[in-house]
């Protein structure tokens, strides 16, 4: 049984449809990314999937349970995670009592001890006790992650981690995330623009263009779509 | 110094307070403290969940007039009384929390004083039971239970709010500095995510609110006890601005700088009022410099005063 799966999920904004009829499965411990060129839906399927947008067709069900339209922090505590593309921190508390309040939404007894090991896994002990909007961009980016991972999900959700960060500080990102996801063993859903990112990262992708799947597969099948290539690539590579 | 040992310091000294003061100064001091509650309250929705209730004379109006009407009416215990009004309180609380937290920003300040608004309209119009413009008056402090009575005197009711004041403080510290507390700062910094991490914040919101009308709720009991009367300016608009005030000056977010502004105002408006007319004047300006050039409020400035030294 797949974790996550999307049926004809379908969003529209006015005549815009955003999202269309998009089917998607995410298998146990399988990293996949959602790419696509601007504007081709992706934030906009996170968003359904965590139900921050309601879908006007279509269901979300996870790990065998309809989740469509539940409310946001009900989603969350279904166990999945999400950082989101314009970083989401709470700014005046330290890197620690971020992931801490992370944390103690699934496990308040231990939400220390979970907090400092997220802080390791994305290498931010050093930073722990500063205050997190002290940290540089990079970092903050780093320490969402954290957060996520803090609240041990099933689904680990990313949406552009790497989106604003100088390249330097996305090669460290990606080196970071790999490691991380090799030793959790998480199921990883990825929303990413940098496809360099993408092919060190994902085992499967999912191209989505103006709302529709236009290919879904492993990552040299994808680069090899003509389709995709049209659509994305621009046949520049 | 720890906490516990400055604690422990401020308890010893307010004990000894009624015997170094002359007997008329207790009663405005009680006035005070009275009011650092209700500001301490405020705080917990201004403070720690950054909403602003333009209507918390609704908590202090009904806990005074609550315990008014138990006290006059049942002749039970004071003490008794005071916690039985607390929990109407708290109970009225519930649905006024529900329904102003679903917004946030001027419309939750405006929610908030429309439902303190109506509790004064309700003065009027329920006459009978309230005794509209003129109040309830004659409250008794009956003794008991097990025939205590050492409240019914002006030095034992110092010693009544001085307790309750003292109680309500460490139990909202233990408050902010739980889980629970956590969960509120991640509100007033960040509530979409604090969603996303799997809070019902609105839940937090509602239990907050009803927490603060609690409080509220007591200091307004403590002040029908005290005073022996409860009259409708209590539920007014006036008196929500004032504990705004109060909490804004003193320093939002700390529990201690609220109540440091209301003891400032209080005693401030004591001295001042004698002298002239123009107190309003005053303690407006004395706002607006606040807001302007310490934002950070009284404790803000005692603290960078420490640092500094």
């Amino acid at each position: 049984m797949p974790l996550l799966e999307c049926k004809g999920l379908t969003r529209q904004f006015g005549a815009l449809v955003a999202v269309d009829a998009v089917d998607m499965q995410v298998e146990p411990g399988e990293i996949r990314a959602v790419i696509g060129p601007n504007g081709a839906g992706k934030s906009t399927l996170f968003n359904l999937i965590t139900s921050v947008l309601k879908p006007n067709a279509g269901e979300v069900v996870f790990a065998g349970e309809n989740i469509t339209g539940f409310p946001v922090y009900r989603v969350a505590q279904k166990g999945i995670a999400r950082t989101f593309q314009r970083c989401h921190i709470f700014p005046a508390l330290s890197a620690r009592e971020n992931v801490r309040l992370a944390a103690q939404a699934r496990n308040a007894r231990r939400a220390g001890a979970i907090a400092d090991e997220a802080l390791e896994h994305l290498r931010l002990t050093r930073f722990a006790d500063m205050s997190a909007d002290m940290l540089s961009h990079g970092d903050q980016r780093l320490l969402e992650v954290a957060m996520a991972i803090a609240q041990r999900p099933r689904l680990l959700m990313l949406d552009e981690p790497t989106q604003g960060l100088s390249l330097e500080e996305t090669d460290r990102a990606v080196q970071i995330l790999k490691a991380m996801l090799r030793a959790g063993n998480l199921s990883v859903l990825l929303v990413e623009h940098d496809m360099e990112v993408v092919f060190k990262l994902a085992d499967n992708i999912t191209v989505l263009h103006r709302g529709r799947v236009i290919a879904d597969g492993a990552p040299a099948a994808v680069k090899a779509n003509a389709e995709v290539r049209r659509a994305y690539l621009g046949g520049s590579e | 110094m720890s906490w516990r040992l400055r604690f422990a310091l401020v308890a010893g000294v307010s004990l000894l307070v009624p015997f170094a003061v002359p007997q008329y100064s207790l009663t405005v001091i009680v006035a005070a403290l009275i009011f650092s509650l209700f500001a301490m309250s405020l705080d917990l929705i201004v403070g720690y969940c950054r909403l602003y209730s333009f209507g918390h004379a609704a908590a202090y109006g009904l806990g005074a007039y609550c315990a008014a009407l138990i006290l006059t009416h049942l002749q039970l215990p004071l003490p008794i009384g005071i916690a039985l009004a607390v929990l109407v309180t708290v109970a009225i609380a519930i649905p006024i929390a529900w329904v102003c937290t679903r917004s946030t920003g001027v419309s939750f300040a405006m929610l908030t004083l429309a439902f303190a608004q109506l509790g004064y309209a309700m003065l009027f119009r329920f006459r009978d039971i309230t005794g509209g413009s003129d109040g309830v008056v004659g409250i008794p402090r009956p003794p008991g239970p097990f025939g205590i009575d050492w409240f019914q005197g002006r030095i034992g009711y110092y010693y009544l709010v001085l307790a309750c004041l003292l109680g309500s403080y460490l139990v909202c510290r233990a408050i902010v500095r739980s889980n629970f507390g956590a969960v509120l700062a991640g509100i007033r910094e960040n509530e979409a995510k604090t969603v996303s991490l799997g809070y019902n914040t609105r839940a937090y919101k509602i239990t907050t609110v009803v927490l603060s009308y609690g409080f509220g709720g007591l200091a307004g009991a403590l002040y029908a006890g005290f005073a022996g009367y409860a009259s409708p300016e209590l539920f007014f608009w006036l008196t929500s601005g004032h504990v705004l005030i109060m909490v804004v000056v003193g320093g939002a977010g700390t529990l201690i700088g609220p109540m440091l502004g209301a003891l400032f105002f209080v005693f401030l408006e004591h001295q001042l009022s004698q002298v002239t007319d123009l107190w309003p004047l005053i303690f407006g300006s004395i706002f607006i410099a606040f807001v302007m050039f310490f934002p950070q409020g009284i404790l803000g400035l005692l603290r960078r005063r420490h640092a500094a030294a």
